[in-house]
């Protein structure tokens, strides 16, 4: 079997009446990770059955050809056709990329679906990936993230403040603006740094994930809700270029692999989920909800930071906008539509 | 055969090849992956191959050499290199090692044997092979070979003591196994202990045996004094400052004063200060240590920087392909599957790195080892005493390349590989000891949190 | 049994065996003051860490800028140290073979290995290096972390600077070599 190669002539259909393509693609997770590491492998798998074996895209695992943070710029430039990732690994070179991938208070997973798919959201995302050559698909959208893994409890903002913490993205910055001790340790350190307390606590990712790292062992408070990341939405990210000459017959294809990877992820990601908080607890550890007050003021400051970003780019300030109003008006929705979560 | 599987073979064949004529290993390596991508481009478009390696594709070397670049674990190896080379440079390792042969001059093989200690307490600090090398290299090597031990004795101690740092805890090999396996690090760091340890105990029972057996491997020196008072105190007087060092490296990792990583600061800074008060910090040595750990860091990323473009191409070849349909043509039983991937890892560790061994074959073999039902744990440690192991083997053992980069330029390497070649040994022996005790990995990781 | 210390501090066998010529007798000069001035970055770096470590310890304060500074130090004192380890030639060798060659023959394996591998390497890395940091330049990157470094250009841009300085060492090295089997450029020994 060769390895992948950008799409042959055109009109080679290979006998199947589809178009035969060959493309290399790349993961930002490994595929022994539950839920997020598998949309890629679904989709290549999907696309090979449904094409007859005409499209073959071989998935690589993170750092096997492409780092793991180099998946735009290796895309953008053909070095690999595709790449699957959680585009917020972006936001030093395209700020905007954090809000189409996790946003601190902002949608959850099914309204952001919503937004996506009809409230203008995959035209917005489009157009900030054009002028990066790059045409990103949603391909995987999952559940909130944890508020993180704390070696003692969390009852005031002081104490959430008072701590030595690993925190990404948007949700760093909003804890640096209230004075948190804010690091970034390299993510094969956080379990060594938290056992032996040289950090006090880490967010990483959502329980079912978080288990396999074994954060249980040597943090025994995992507090809840996850405010900075309230959905997750990775996606695959397309040459443009090899994008464009794609039939659409092709490009379908791709667009439907794509929604039934982010179903199948979503559901996977919910069924998961409960049976590990509950063993969490069987092992002792608390896992307990962030007070309200504390999320109020986290809220706060967010705005502020979101505010702050939105000045400084025009991609950030039209995205935000969008997904602002169209909370506005979910809203009345989401807060009759549902039974409150208590029930 | 595929034209991609004869290229690959190719690619690897004129790999041995061409370092065997003495040009840089880095820019065997580095050129090697221009060669075939040129050769890959003429077939596509005079013969109408279709290979998949063009310049977009090799042009990702730039991207891989960038993650090196901001690889934060990496920034440890300058850090211990620096603390080697100040102890050394200040006298305080030649003290320590001096004072050590006048108490264990008398004891055959008691200088390789304070060298594994050493390495053994060096090992819980980093888990980077090139720094814990050139660290005992300098320490170590000058003092063996001045007592008249064998030069193939003292390198290939030297080696195998530097590579117990990727497998006793922190350890990158290990932190990136977890992460491909999605596995806790932290059973992981505690499997390896054990076996770790035990692969330390073989080889001082190794250098024991082997100093009595041959009385010329591991000299008594002529000079050897009688073990007197005076020769203790000086021995502890010296060894103090060093082991106090190491001491407050790990100290600092375990206190959760620092992760490993800044730990190595630590330890650098130490060695500094140490050199400060015993007055010999003058400004000439600060500056023949800083200019030393440049060319010593620079020369270990060169190989890397060579190895990351080469196998980037060999992979787009197909190289992994060959390796992974040979690995699964396999017709054993469940126990005879693990020997059979362990003895192929083994095999390919004389060839490939680590890092490309633990990308390629780690994910494919895990689950299958997994669905045979056995300890992933007790697998993957395994995995990772063959990977050590991969260090040392001739012709590309990175343990042996980084010696030869830092030892007097009379020793070759011919010699260090006669050197490490008792030490292979006595790995497969430890993998053998693991393998029929499956406690010695599971027992700790249970005992644990 | 005493050793002297001012003895085993000459770890690096340099391989001086072919003569100079005035490209790398300019080259040497050049690139030894170069490491000397490059090499106080470990002086740095230390210091970084030690300050991070007791700020973070002692008042409980994580600065992400102070862990960045440690790899871009990291990486400019290995990428700038390429050309000095190229220009005195601090390389592995695998000597089995290379030991025992005269040196007429070890002048052609390093004809034939810079000229058919070294030089295509750095070129296309050098060329490759390029776009790779113009277009962190257009979209102006910066660090994804919080607080973390602005400008990765500038960072990124020591890439391309310590892959020509290594260009330049082993044309340098090449003329040496040449100096040697051809008598061209004349040597100055
Ligand atoms: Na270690
Ligand atoms: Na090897």
């Amino acid at each position: 079997r060769p390895p992948g190669v950008a799409s042959e002539s055109q009109n080679s259909t290979g006998g199947t009446g589809f178009e035969i393509v060959r493309w290399r693609a790349t993961s930002s997770f490994t595929s022994n990770l539950p839920i997020i590491g598998q949309p890629p492998h679904r989709v290549a798998d999907n696309l090979a059955r449904m094409s007859g074996g005409a499209f073959q895209m071989q998935v690589f695992e993170p750092g096997e050809i492409v780092p793991a943070l180099e998946i735009t710029e290796s895309v953008k430039e053909g070095k690999v056709q595709a790449g699957f990732q959680w585009v917020g690994y972006d936001q030093g070179r395209i700020p905007a990329s954090t809000l189409i991938s996790a946003v601190p208070f902002g949608m959850e997973p099914i309204e952001f679906s919503a937004w996506w798919y009809y409230g203008g959201g995959r035209e917005l995302g489009e157009a900030l990936y054009a002028p990066h050559n790059v045409m990103p698909i949603l391909c995987g959208l999952t559940v909130p993230e944890t508020a993180g893994w704390f070696r003692g409890p969390v009852e005031s903002l002081d104490d959430l403040l008072g701590m030595k913490i690993r925190f990404a993205g948007l949700g760093g910055k909003v804890l640096q603006r209230l004075g948190a001790s804010v690091t970034m340790i390299p993510a094969g350190e956080i379990f060594q740094a938290l056992e032996k307390g040289a950090i006090d606590a880490t967010e990483f990712s959502m329980p079912a994930v978080d288990q396999l790292l074994g954060f249980s062992r040597v943090a025994k408070y995992n507090y809840f809700p996850g405010w900075h990341q309230t959905f997750s939405a990775a996606h695959l990210q397309i040459n443009l270029d090899e994008w464009n000459s794609l039939r659409n017959q092709t490009k379908t294809m791709i667009r439907v692999a794509c929604r039934a990877a982010a179903m199948e992820v979503i559901s996977e990601a919910e069924y998961l989920q409960g049976a590990v908080i509950q063993d969490f607890e069987q092992q002792g550890v608390v896992t307990d909800m962030l007070s309200t007050e504390i999320l109020e003021q986290l809220r706060a400051v967010t705005r502020e930071v979101l505010d702050e970003e939105a000045a400084k780019d025009e991609h950030f300030a039209k995205i935000l906008k969008s997904q602002r109003e169209f909370s506005e008006v979910y809203r009345y929705w989401k807060t009759r539509g549902y039974l409150p979560r208590s029930f | 055969m595929s034209i991609n599987d004869l290229l690959s073979i190719l690619m690897f064949v004129s790999f041995i090849g061409l370092i065997l004529t003495g040009f840089p290993v880095a820019w065997v390596l580095g050129g090697l992956s221009i060669v075939f991508t040129v050769i890959a481009i003429v077939l596509d478009i005079d013969l109408g191959f279709t290979l998949g390696v063009d310049w977009a594709y090799a042009s990702l070397s730039v991207n891989r050499v960038w993650d090196v670049m901001k690889n934060w674990v990496l920034v440890a190896l300058p850090l211990f290199i620096f603390m080697g080379m100040m102890l050394e440079h200040s006298g305080i390792a030649s003290d320590l090692m001096n004072n050590l042969s006048r108490v264990f001059g008398r004891v055959r093989g008691g200088l390789a044997i304070s060298v594994t200690i050493i390495g053994v307490l060096l090992a819980a600090t980093t888990g980077i092979i090139g720094a814990s090398v050139v660290l005992l290299a300098l320490l170590g090597l000058p003092v063996m070979l001045a007592n008249g031990y064998r030069p193939s004795l003292a390198t290939g101690t030297v080696c195998a003591v530097g590579t117990l740092g990727i497998l006793i805890p922190p350890s990158i090999m290990l932190v990136l196994m977890a992460d491909r396996l999605a596995m806790p690090v932290g059973d992981l760091f505690l499997g390896a202990m054990v076996p770790g340890l035990i692969l330390g105990a073989l080889y001082i029972f190794y250098l024991l045996m082997i100093s009595r057996l041959d009385k010329r491997a591991a000299p008594v020196p002529a000079d050897a004094e009688p073990v007197s008072v005076a020769a203790l105190l000086g021995v502890f007087r010296a060894v103090l400052a060093p082991v106090g060092l190491i001491l407050a490296v790990l100290g600092s990792i375990f206190f959760g004063l620092a992760t490993p990583t800044e730990a190595a600061g630590v330890g650098a800074f130490g060695a500094m200060l140490l050199a400060l008060l015993r007055k010999r910090l003058k400004l000439s040595v600060l500056t023949d240590v800083l200019q030393q750990t440049t060319t010593t860091t620079a020369f270990i990323f060169a190989i890397f920087v060579g190895a990351t473009a080469y196998s980037l191409v060999l992979r787009g070849l197909g190289g992994d392909e060959l390796i992974e349909s040979a690995l699964f043509g396999l017709p054993f039983g469940p126990t005879g599957v693990v020997i059979t991937i362990l003895f192929v890892t083994f095999l390919l560790g004389f060839f490939l790195d680590w890092i490309e061994i633990s990308l390629i074959i780690l994910p494919l073999v895990a689950p299958v080892v997994q669905s045979l039902g056995f300890d992933l744990v007790w697998f993957t440690v395994m995995f990772a005493v063959c990977l050590q192991t991969s260090f040392l083997t001739p012709p590309v053992g990175f343990a042996i390349f980084y010696l030869k980069g830092v030892a007097p330029e009379d020793i070759d390497v011919r010699t260090i590989y006669r050197g490490v070649l008792p030490f292979i040994l006595l790995q497969l022996l430890g993998l053998a000891l693991i393998f029929i005790w499956k406690p010695l990995v599971t027992w700790l990781p249970s005992q644990a949190y | 049994m005493q050793v002297d210390a001012s003895k085993i501090s000459e770890v690096f066998p340099h391989r001086e065996r072919f003569p100079h010529t005035r490209l790398s007798a300019f080259t040497r000069r050049s690139f030894q003051r170069l490491l000397w001035g490059l090499s106080w970055i470990w002086f740095g770096l230390i210091g970084v860490v030690v300050i991070n470590v007791t700020m973070r310890y002692l008042f409980g304060e994580g600065r992400i800028e102070f862990e960045e500074i440690q790899w871009h130090l990291y990486s400019v004192g290995f990428l700038i140290g390429l050309a000095t380890c190229m220009d005195t030639d601090n390389h592995v060798r695998v000597d089995i073979f290379h030991a025992n060659m005269s040196l007429r023959q070890q002048a052609w394996v390093e004809l034939y290995g810079l000229l058919l591998l070294f030089f295509p390497f750095a070129i296309a890395m050098l060329a490759f290096s390029i776009p790779f940091v113009s277009y962190s330049f257009e979209i102006g990157e910066v660090s994804d972390a919080p607080g973390g470094l602005p400008y990765r250009w500038a960072i990124k841009s020591f890439l391309p600077l310590g892959i020509a300085l290594m260009l330049l060492a082993a044309v340098s090295r090449l003329s040496r070599v040449t100096a040697y089997l051809f008598g061209w450029p004349r040597n100055v020994d």
